[in-house]
């Protein structure tokens, strides 16, 4: 039943308030970690299982009759289910503890399955209006989580992010109804068989243009930024892992990813495009990332720069270029994850985001510094970590298809990237002890946990790299460039 | 058609004084006007379902949470608008016009598009059997929205953020 | 014939979407800019069932219409609640008294 990774989420947020009266703390925490750990078990056992026999189309049949409630599950949306459901799983461990003082909890976690709902139905669904509906509801949730804390540099950023990405789905949904109206279709591959028999490059080409500007904001590429480095900071830290880590991914990259190739089939102006969309916002958000004294922003700008890298990598088109931009997408998420989780335990322990207030937190949080290392040494793309591998194949796939002066971009912005997250490092954790930081305790047991979950997989990716390519990220390129 | 021009031109008419008025629940209203002419128009355009979720909701439903917030934010009305926005307005509004019927008469006008079959059927039996996915999706939609108000007004009990 | 009238459609939507950049670009009030989102929303609308008039699906488009008003009331009632909340904490709707992230 894949239908569950829709269905089961939107159960339990929805009776969630009503348990929330009754015990308001341990039954919404264990009724949410159970949830998402059992999709995630059946992502990597049954689902995988399914998968063997080649892509699932599944019928959801209501009261006995067949409806058309046609879901589709191929590598690409399993790794993609696969993804969201752990790094949210890590995500809602870490909630336990860190959502405390927050009040409302049983609230939170609804919202936060709402919106990993949206996104499973996203990246289940093979319908262009299909996408666009479950991109309103992960978003519409996603409003709310940033406004959590309800302060008023919350709420200003959940403002402007609003503004900002009903303009963009507005785009999308006006794309849709330009192929529609040409081919009368929605269907991925109904609309993919119509542009073929029409051959219409140039309204095409408009559509293609209202997808780039709708998903890039959403996926907040650089020129379509501005939104991102406010609103992810200000959301409650596992709410800024989630954002960064899945959120623009899955209704940025995938939707991108999934109708470029699905659906115009990827000419090569859209690969050039999109290669250097991703090449700009590497180097322009590598340098942006360098100048912050806020941490969670820093990180911020981090998101937009690695997203690049995915997108470049996607954009390649090649085989080996997909998968490499595949593999960053799932190491980003990771590490990216992590270094917000490390990021909010910080905040959490001692008031501040300012990087130049920190300084020596090492000796009083070991694990928070530990694993803080391991995230920020897999994103800048040190060996043997996850980030690394995944770097080397899209530079590999770049010299492959000839575009040495992309590839060179490539590896001094990975240069880049290694030195920001050093001087964080540095000014967060190593160094002398500040004064006031004496009293400090390191973060509660289960924040410490998912900190320490999250770069165990990282390690793991690094280590056993070969196995994850070969059994999680070919099956996703493969069935991406063959089509549904 | 005529009559149809006739009342996408009043739409067009209401919403530029809902974005022009300096009074806010007038600008509501605009809008109200503007969310019933369109209802109009979708009824003649053969869409009568449309219309009414139009008028009921758009026109209906929105109009008053608009009302609400107004009224609930009372003091903050008079904030200043900037004098030369509606002067420059009926310039700017006439060079986008002018753009917006030459690229319609010169590009979209050759809009390649396949020839469609005349479809069957009724509308409840293409929104529940065609489009049933799009219910699942309403339904999550509407319930994201009842959550996010119940997060955004809830009580504030230990949290002092700011 | 029937595209030309497709046309006069897309016409007027587009004339709604520049109406609601307009207020998105030059207003300052919250709730105003919220208006001009509104307006492109309809011009949204307008646009999903000319389409579908075009084709001659106008229960396809129809259904699809509907299910976006439904997105639209769900939407709306999180933007004005994170309005009145804004207005709680700043006593403002001045867009330019949100001026504590650097964009």
């Amino acid at each position: 039943m894949i239908f569950l990774y829709i269905g089961l989420p939107l159960a339990v947020s929805a009776v969630l308030p009503l348990v929330g009266k009754a015990s308001k703390r341990v039954l919404p925490d264990i009724l949410a970690n159970t949830v998402l750990a059992g999709l995630l078990v059946y992502a990597a056992t049954g689902a995988r299982a399914l998968l063997a026999q080649g892509p699932v189309i599944q019928q959801v049949r209501w009261l006995g009759e067949a409806v058309n409630i046609r879901i589709a599950l191929d590598g690409f949306s399993l790794f993609m289910l696969m993804t969201i459901q752990l790094v949210s799983l890590c995500i809602a461990l870490y909630s336990i503890n860190y959502m405390e003082h927050y009040g409302a909890k049983a609230n939170y976690y609804a919202l936060l399955l709402v919106m990993v709902a949206g996104m499973n139905g996203l990246v289940l669904s093979q319908d262009l209006f299909s996408v666009y509906i479950f991109l309103e509801v992960a978003a519409v949730a996603s409003y709310a989580l940033v406004a959590y804390g309800l302060g008023a540099e919350e709420l200003e950023a959940a403002f402007k992010y609003l503004m900002l990405s009903v303009v963009a789905s507005a785009a999308v949904l006006v794309g849709i109804a330009l192929l529609f109206g040409m081919t009368g279709a929605l269907g991925f591959d109904a609309v993919a068989a119509g542009l073929r028999l029409l051959e219409a490059k140039g309204v095409a080409g408009v559509a293609a243009a209202l997808f780039l500007m709708g998903f890039g904001l959403k996926a907040a590429l650089i020129p379509f930024h501005a939104w991102l480095p406010d609103a992810h900071p200000s959301a409650p830290a596992p709410i800024s892992a989630v954002l960064s880590g899945l959120l623009i991914k899955v209704s940025g990259v995938y939707a991108i990813a999934r109708i470029a190739f699905q659906v115009f089939d990827l000419p090569s102006a859209l690969s050039q495009v999109l290669m250097w969309m991703g090449a700009v916002s590497i180097v322009v958000a590598a340098f942006l990332a360098l100048g912050q004294a806020d941490m969670k922003r820093m990180l911020a700008y981090s998101s937009i720069s690695q997203v690049g890298y995915v997108v470049l990598g996607i954009g390649i088109g090649t085989p080996l270029g997909v998968a490499g931009g595949l593999f960053h997408l799932f190491n980003h998420a990771l590490a990216k994850g992590l270094l917000f989780l490390t990021s909010g335990s910080v905040q959490q322990a001692t008031g501040t985001r300012n990087l130049d207030e920190m300084g020596g937190l090492a000796k009083r949080m070991p694990w928070t510094a530990g694993t803080n290392l391991i995230g920020a040494l897999s994103i800048s793309g040190v060996p043997p970590l996850g980030g690394f591998w995944s770097k080397l194949i899209i530079i590999i796939a770049l010299i492959q298809t000839g575009e040495a002066a992309l590839a060179v971009i490539a590896v001094l912005a990975s240069v880049l990237t290694l030195w920001y997250y050093l001087i964080m490092q540095r000014k967060a954790f190593f160094g002398k002890l500040a004064e006031q930081w004496s009293k400090v305790k390191e973060a509660p047991f289960w924040m410490t946990a998912a900190s320490v979950l999250l770069a165990l997989l990282v390690i793991g990716t690094g280590l056993w790299f070969a196995t994850v390519f070969s059994s999680w990220i070919q099956p996703a390129a493969d069935a991406l460039a063959k089509g549904f | 058609m005529t009559f149809q021009i006739i009342l996408l031109a009043a739409m067009i008419a209401a919403s530029a004084f809902a974005v022009l008025a300096r009074d806010l629940l007038k600008a509501a209203v605009a809008l109200a006007v503007s969310s019933l002419i369109l209802g109009v128009i979708f009824f003649r355009m053969g869409a009568p379902y449309a219309g009414v979720f139009e008028i009921s909701v758009v026109a209906g439903l929105i109009t008053v949470l608009f009302m609400l917030t107004i009224a609930l934010t009372k003091q903050g009305d008079d904030v200043r608008e900037s004098k030369t926005v509606k002067i420059a307005f009926p310039l700017f509004f006439l060079v986008f016009a002018l753009i917006d019927i030459f690229i319609m008469r010169g590009i979209l006008a050759k809009v390649p598009a396949l020839e469609g079959a005349a479809e069957a059927g009724t509308f409840g039996e293409v929104l529940w059997k065609e489009r049933s996915f799009d219910l699942i999706g309403q339904l999550a939609v509407i319930l994201a929205g009842v959550l996010s108000v119940l997060a955004l007004f809830r009580k504030r009990d230990r949290h002092d953020h700011e | 014939m029937i595209m030309n009238e497709w046309i006069v459609y897309l016409l007027f939507a587009a004339g709604m979407f520049f109406l609601g950049l307009y207020c998105l670009l030059t207003m300052r009030n919250l709730i105003k800019l919220f208006i001009g989102i509104e307006i492109i929303g309809k011009g949204v609308s307008l646009v999903l069932l000319s389409t579908g008039l075009a084709r001659k699906s106008i229960l396809l488009a129809q259904s699809l219409v509907v299910t976006y008003i439904v997105l639209e009331v769900s939407l709306v009632a999180v933007a004005l609640a994170v309005i009145i909340n804004l207005y709680r904490a700043n006593q403002s709707l001045d867009i330019r008294s949100l001026t504590r992230l650097k964009g």
